[in-house]
């Protein structure tokens, strides 16, 4: 057990890594990025020309003028922060500030301006006092370069999480106390009315985007409920800016406990509505190949109570597969629902990212999305070991 | 009953022709009410996206900033009839989603094709030839199952999105999707960077699938004979192997063209994947979403196709499902 679990860590830290490289690489090798968005937004502002020595500013601030192998093991291990021991390395050449310029001249006349060189290096020596990240290894994701300038990306993500885990394990809790019993009784009374029209939401449900659920949402119980007079709930956002009046309910203020749970309402309405679909599906689908074994029939055979052969021998047996979605599960608790916090204008990860990728806050991103591939990793490697718990003829070697 | 034995003229009791397999697997799919019905319903969508540009009341993109907004049925200052209403800056709700719908079923057909490919012949290596192709394909396989899979289609596509010229696509590529999704050829890079970005992560599940086939299909007695025969590794692949595996992969196709639909319309809504002047569904669905309390009707619009399509090609790769299964009878 210890050299499987010891073998397991080697093998998903180097997974974690090539999809850290391969992000990081993906994100920084492509033109544009967090200056062009930066200055853009600047110039929209009506803020004066940008000069020469902001762009080496904004540059420097973002570490673009390091060579990109460098800026990633800053990025990984915080290494290099400046000249190695006893001045070892201080006029090393590690980046760039200011690219030296040549001018080709056509034959026809024509003066092209290359870049070629370089008129200001950066030195390793250059590297002391300036900020660095202890490095993603040990938990310091930098700082965010858009969205919270000069903040810590965790600061972000701290401020995010709680509603995250409060939306995404509310919903997960709901969608297991609701999807077991209806995937069971489901199976118990195979082909009746109840499995047939289950079957057929649960078939809807999970063919269906979860935008368009989310949209309906807001139209039905928000849109045509307000216009039509009724008591309607709040469309998105987490807490309300002003006071509003609801029909039957009253004024209710902003921020206070009756805001945030009408806001709350839909978004986990909607997310445990698509949860239950696919997993009441699932746990009916093993429900019934568990009902249809030997040992069911022996336990009815010999006269065990109904209710007892269903909820002791069937139910517990048929929820071994169910070990196999922790690891989604895991992961949508801390990384949330991309789509549906965007929906609903929900302040979580999900949304984070997609504001972050939006405006191009590439900390944030990479942030998110290793932490993501590492609990998935942990999430499936806790799967695996929960397996030979619960069904003891697997062994892990 | 001992006695009742009908006597039969002798013609009708004689062995009917025998039917072919693919004659059979239509005759059960028929049986099928709702999926047949299906059938229809995304026939008739695909024609009507086929025949966009010649019924399209309007042209695509052409603004009209003084009839914003019209309900359906509504009148512009020229008494031009809109059938669908218009959106935020006056275009044509009609002819708008007929453009998105070929380029909504065209991006999910064309990216599922690739990744059914893609993950059909690498099954057939990895499951055929075992060994270290095996080991290779399905340990590459492992690693791009634990990629959180919606977080770099965001990503990736946002970037190829954002650089559309390092889109891999000679130029007789991208005159030829302009032609197929009718667009413009700039808007058929986007489109493709799309598509392959779709296509890159849909193989994995396909792959799997087939893998497991071929591990099963390869035993059977037929493929020793054949081999006894003198045949080659690419004959019995493809004569013998293939058309065996076949049938759960018509299946995962068809369902996979709704992942690939579900996930280009989420991409487009979120604002990462194919962007404004090209209708989506998706992206029609995204701006709606900002007016939908002026105007509550427009995100039904775009969302209506949404919901058919998907359905209709669950209900039919369900359909297929029975129908190629060859354990039932009839």
């Amino acid at each position: 057990m210890a050299g499987y679990l010891a073998r397991r860590f080697v093998q998903m830290f180097l997974v974690a890594l090539v999809a850290a490289i391969c992000a990081y690489g993906m994100l920084y090798l492509v033109p544009g990025g967090p200056i062009d968005q930066l200055l853009a937004e600047r110039q929209n502002a009506g803020q004066n020309r940008i000069t020469e020595a902001d762009i080496r500013r904004v540059r420097e601030r973002f570490e673009l003028d390091i060579y990109l192998p460098f800026r990633f093991t800053r990025w990984l291990i915080g290494w290099p922060a400046g000249p190695l021991p006893g001045g070892i390395g201080a006029d090393w050449q590690i980046g760039c500030a200011v690219p030296g310029q040549v001018r080709l001249r056509y034959p026809d006349g024509r003066v092209e301006v290359v870049e070629e060189g370089c008129e200001v290096p950066v030195t390793m020596a250059d590297l002391e006092g300036r900020k660095v990240s202890r490095g993603i290894v040990f938990g310091d994701f930098g700082i965010s370069q858009v969205m919270l300038r000069g903040r810590p990306v965790t600061d972000l993500i701290m401020t995010r999480l709680p509603y995250t885990l409060y939306l995404m394990g509310t919903s997960i809790l709901l969608s297991i106390l609701i999807a077991v019993p209806i995937g069971v009784y489901s199976a118990v009374r195979q082909y009746s009315r109840f499995d047939y029209i289950m079957t057929t939401i649960a078939f809807i449900g999970a063919s269906l985007p979860s935008f368009v659920f989310g949209i309906f949402a807001i139209l039905l119980f928000s849109v045509l409920a307000k216009n039509a007079g009724l008591p309607y709930l709040p469309p998105g956002d987490a807490v309300g800016v002003r006071d509003y009046t609801i029909p039957l309910i009253g004024t209710v203020q902003a921020g206070s406990f009756l805001d945030r749970f009408l806001r709350f309402l839909m978004p986990c309405g909607v997310l445990t509505f698509i949860n239950i679909a696919g997993w009441s599906r699932f746990v009916r689908g093993s429900m019934l190949e568990v009902l249809s074994l030997d040992y069911v029939r022996t336990a009815r055979a010999k006269g065990v109570a109904e209710r007892v052969v269903i909820l002791k021998h069937a139910l517990r047996n048929s929820l071994i597969p169910f070990v196999t979605l922790l690891a989604g599960i895991l992961v949508a608790l801390f990384s949330g629902a991309l789509i549906t916090e965007t929906v609903f204008n929900w302040p979580g990860i999900g949304r984070l990212f997609i504001d972050a990728l939006g405006r191009n806050d590439y900390n944030v991103v990479m942030a998110l999305l290793i932490i993501n591939v590492v609990l998935l990793l942990i999430g499936i490697l806790i799967t695996d070991i929960l397996y030979t718990v619960v069904d003891p003829r697997i062994r892990l070697t | 009953m001992a006695t009742s034995t009908t006597a039969v003229p002798l013609e009708e009791a004689a062995p009917r022709r025998s039917e072919g397999q693919w004659a059979i697997v239509f005759r059960r799919f028929r049986r099928h009410r709702l999926a047949m019905f299906c059938v229809g319903l995304l026939t008739a969508l695909l024609l009507l996206s086929a025949a966009a540009p010649l019924i399209a009341p309007y042209e695509r993109d052409a603004p009209n900033l003084t009839g914003r907004f019209l309900t359906p049925m509504g009148r512009d200052a020229d008494g031009g009839l809109h059938i669908l209403g218009t959106d935020h800056l006056g275009r044509d709700y009609a002819t708008r989603l007929l453009y998105a719908s070929r380029v909504s079923l065209g991006t999910a057909f064309t990216a599922t094709l690739i990744a059914s490919t893609i993950g059909i012949i690498l099954g057939m290596l990895a499951g055929y030839f075992g060994g270290w192709v095996d080991m290779a394909i399905s340990r590459f396989l492992e690693i791009v199952a634990t990629f959180p899979t919606l977080l770099l289609l965001l990503i990736l596509s946002s970037i190829l999105v954002q650089n559309i010229n390092a889109v891999p696509l000679p130029a007789w590529g991208a005159s030829f999707l302009a032609f197929l999704f009718a667009v413009s050829e700039r808007e058929a890079r986007i489109i493709f960077a799309v598509i392959l970005v779709l296509a890159f992560f849909g193989w994995t599940g396909t792959a799997r699938l087939m893998r497991g086939m071929v591990l099963s299909v390869r035993e059977n007695v037929y493929i020793e004979s054949a081999r006894a025969l003198g045949a080659s590794n690419v004959r019995i692949l493809f004569r013998h192997v293939f058309p065996n595996a076949l049938p759960p992969m018509i299946v995962d196709f068809t369902l996979g063209v709704n992942g690939t639909l579900v996930a280009e319309s989420a991409l487009s809504f979120l604002g990462f994947g194919i962007q404004d002047p090209t209708p989506t569904w998706g992206n029609m669905l995204g701006y709606a979403q900002s007016y939908m309390f002026q105007y509550p009707w427009m995100p039904l619009i775009p969302a209506m196709p949404i919901l058919i399509a998907s359905i209709a090609i669950n209900y039919i790769g369900d359909g297929l499902r029975d129908a190629l299964d060859p354990r039932q009878r009839g």
